[in-house]
């Protein structure tokens, strides 16, 4: 594949610290923790043999379960106190300019748009799915604390939990509400990994570098105001 | 029935029960009571002087598997003294008086023994249509929970039916049937004594924790007593340590299930159920379901007849598809990608298509890795 050209400069691009260090270490320990948590999860589902001893697969489960909680409670907690990109109001589409932003950003996924409009953080479209992939992963530690409480060691703290279960519809429920978020939240790797691969050719703005360096490189008038840049095809 | 409340030491030695085994029996009392070995003592002391607690035994919807439980409580010549000869004055499968008879000696407890009898309810109570599914002398069964639980010192619901609707409240539940505590709201000293059917050691350990102590034992939040369903049975079960190391049947028959391998695999619901089956066991502590091989069914559990099955797989269907999560989320995660696929093939070729156009003839800055057109 040649590479393709990126969208036309207008103006010059400026350096952007958009993703501090709080939101880079969450993401990437979030990234770890669900892929350690699939594939122990998924072994504990569907035992296969003594070389995979469950008592050890399910301590591990829990190690990183522990791990996906606290950075999940951490980038919660980021969204109040981090930048405006990091804020809870880049998730939750409720302001108007947002809740406006929805429609062009689908239509550029749809190839209606024909460049995508300019956000320096998340667009609106990714903001929404971000706030149900919380919402997924508040369940995920939801069902896995109502599960874990039972049979926690007597001392554990965890037992404080144990009102969960009923709440959820038993632990049979739970378990398997625990299955449907895994799949949902690997069914949303696939999109996140795909569309962070297209908007980095696209934009040619670093979006992929900047999940490690915390640095994007935007049209200076992005960083003032985002904008839905429709311009028409070129008429031969 | 109710002649001489001169206490049960008396019954006992009138009975020939020796005092051995009168002790053996508060013994295993304390054991299955969670309580620590003191405490047998106690209950020695309490039983000798407690006065004989009346009992009625109301059925609704229900197969008389309580009953059948009930009747066949071990260590029998104590047990059947407190739960049976003694004190029951009414249970319509095992009382000899018939018909109007029967009833009035029901009539008579609920009038003479207001707020001291203890009810136990076995069966649904069907809502459905005025209650009209289960009537029992001219009267709704919801009627006579509410007239007789009413007036109860408290209510021991036993078995699943009675707890939580069991079999005759599965989907689609055609006659509305609930247990006692929604059929009758706020009652006092409602005790959920589940599975399918209840074991009567925890049933006569429960009144004999209320004839010790005065009080009825901490429940959960189903109103199940804790010493019988405060552990998940998984973490009790003698096959528990084949679970932690890998080792399961994988078919019936094959050799880990003659081993006595894990049956998680087979669709034990042993990790999702809260019952002491594994240590209290049935007939006289000879074995229970998972010891003859055969996984738990959850039936301790509210509503299991729904929540629990397919028995034998280890989650519920998937609601609307009717398949394993696992394969729909796996296929599903396959269509994402899919169409993500295809989405990168359009994407790339109407990009390649655009480039081709001889049409924009200002040359755009070069990007900041310098990669220029």
């Amino acid at each position: 594949m040649r590479p393709l050209r990126p969208i036309e400069r207008s103006t010059e691009l400026a350096r952007v610290y958009v993703w501090e260090w709080p939101v880079r270490v969450a993401h990437w320990v979030i990234v770890g923790a669900i892929l350690v948590l699939s594939a122990t999860g998924y072994v504990v589902a569907h035992p296969p043999g003594r070389w995979a001893p469950l008592g050890t697969v399910k301590a591990v489960h829990s190690y990183a379960a522990i791990a996906l909680t606290l950075a999940f409670a951490s980038r919660v907690a980021w969204m109040f106190i981090g930048n405006r990109w990091a804020q809870w109001d880049q998730l939750l589409p409720v302001r108007r300019e947002r809740w406006r932003g929805l429609g062009p950003t689908l239509e550029w996924y749809l190839f209606v748009l024909r460049k995508p409009p300019g956000y320096v953080g998340h667009n609106p479209l990714a903001g929404a799915i971000y706030t149900l992939v919380f919402l997924i992963e508040l369940l995920m530690i939801t069902t896995g604390f109502a599960m874990y409480s039972v049979s926690a060691p007597y001392w554990s703290p965890m037992h404080a939990f144990g009102f969960l279960g009923p709440l959820l519809g038993g632990l049979q429920t739970a378990r398997w509400l625990h299955h449907a978020g895994m799949w949902l939240l690997l069914g949303f790797m696939v999109h996140h990994v795909y569309s962070a691969v297209l908007m980095s050719q696209v934009e040619a703005n670093a979006t992929m570098e900047s999940i490690f360096s915390g640095y994007k490189f935007v049209p200076e008038e992005d960083v003032v105001s985002p904008r839905v840049r429709r311009a028409t095809p070129p008429s031969p | 029935m109710r002649e001489g409340r001169q206490g049960l030491l008396a019954e006992l030695e009138r009975r020939g029960v020796t005092r051995r085994e009168f002790i053996r029996f508060c013994g295993a009392m304390a054991a299955a009571l969670g309580l620590p070995g003191g405490a047998s003592a106690q209950i020695a002391g309490a039983l000798r002087t407690a006065p004989k607690p009346t009992l009625v035994w109301l059925e609704f919807q229900d197969c008389a598997g309580n009953t059948e439980s009930f009747l066949r409580a071990s260590r029998p010549t104590v047990a059947n003294l407190i739960l049976d000869t003694i004190s029951v004055d009414y249970h319509e499968t095992i009382m000899a008086a018939p018909g109007t008879q029967a009833e009035e000696a029901l009539a008579r407890v609920v009038a003479e023994s207001r707020g001291q009898y203890l009810a136990v309810v076995e069966g649904s109570i069907p809502l459905a249509d005025g209650g009209v599914y289960c009537c029992i002398a001219g009267r709704t069964a919801l009627d006579i929970a509410k007239r007789v639980c009413g007036g109860a010192a408290a209510t021991i619901a036993v078995g699943t039916c009675a707890t939580h609707g069991g079999i005759p409240g599965a989907a689609p539940n055609p006659t509305g049937a609930v247990g006692v505590g929604e059929a009758v709201p706020g009652l006092r000293n409602l005790i959920n004594l589940t599975a399918c059917p209840m074991n009567v050691e925890n049933l006569t350990a429960l009144i004999v924790y209320y004839l010790t102590f005065k009080q009825w034992p901490p429940l959960d939040a189903e109103r199940r007593p804790l010493f019988a369903h405060g552990k998940l049975l998984h973490d009790a079960c003698e096959r528990r340590a084949h679970f932690n190391a890998g080792e399961f049947a994988e078919a019936w028959g094959d050799e880990g299930h003659c081993n006595g391998y894990c049956l998680f695999k087979m669709g034990c619901k042993g990790p999702v159920t809260f019952y002491n089956c594994p240590t209290i066991r049935w007939n006289e502590g000879t074995s229970w379901p998972v010891q003859c091989g055969h996984g738990c069914i959850g039936c301790a559990e509210p509503r299991f007849w729904d929540r629990m099955t397919p028995f034998y797989g280890h989650l519920p269907l998937t609601p609307g598809i009717g398949a394993d999560i696992d394969r729909v989320g796996l296929a599903a995660t396959g269509l994402v990608a899919a169409g993500f696929a295809v989405h990168g093939v359009t994407s790339y070729v109407k990009r390649a298509a655009e480039r081709e156009l001889p049409a924009e003839k200002s040359v755009p800055p070069p990007d900041r890795k310098g990669n220029g057109p």
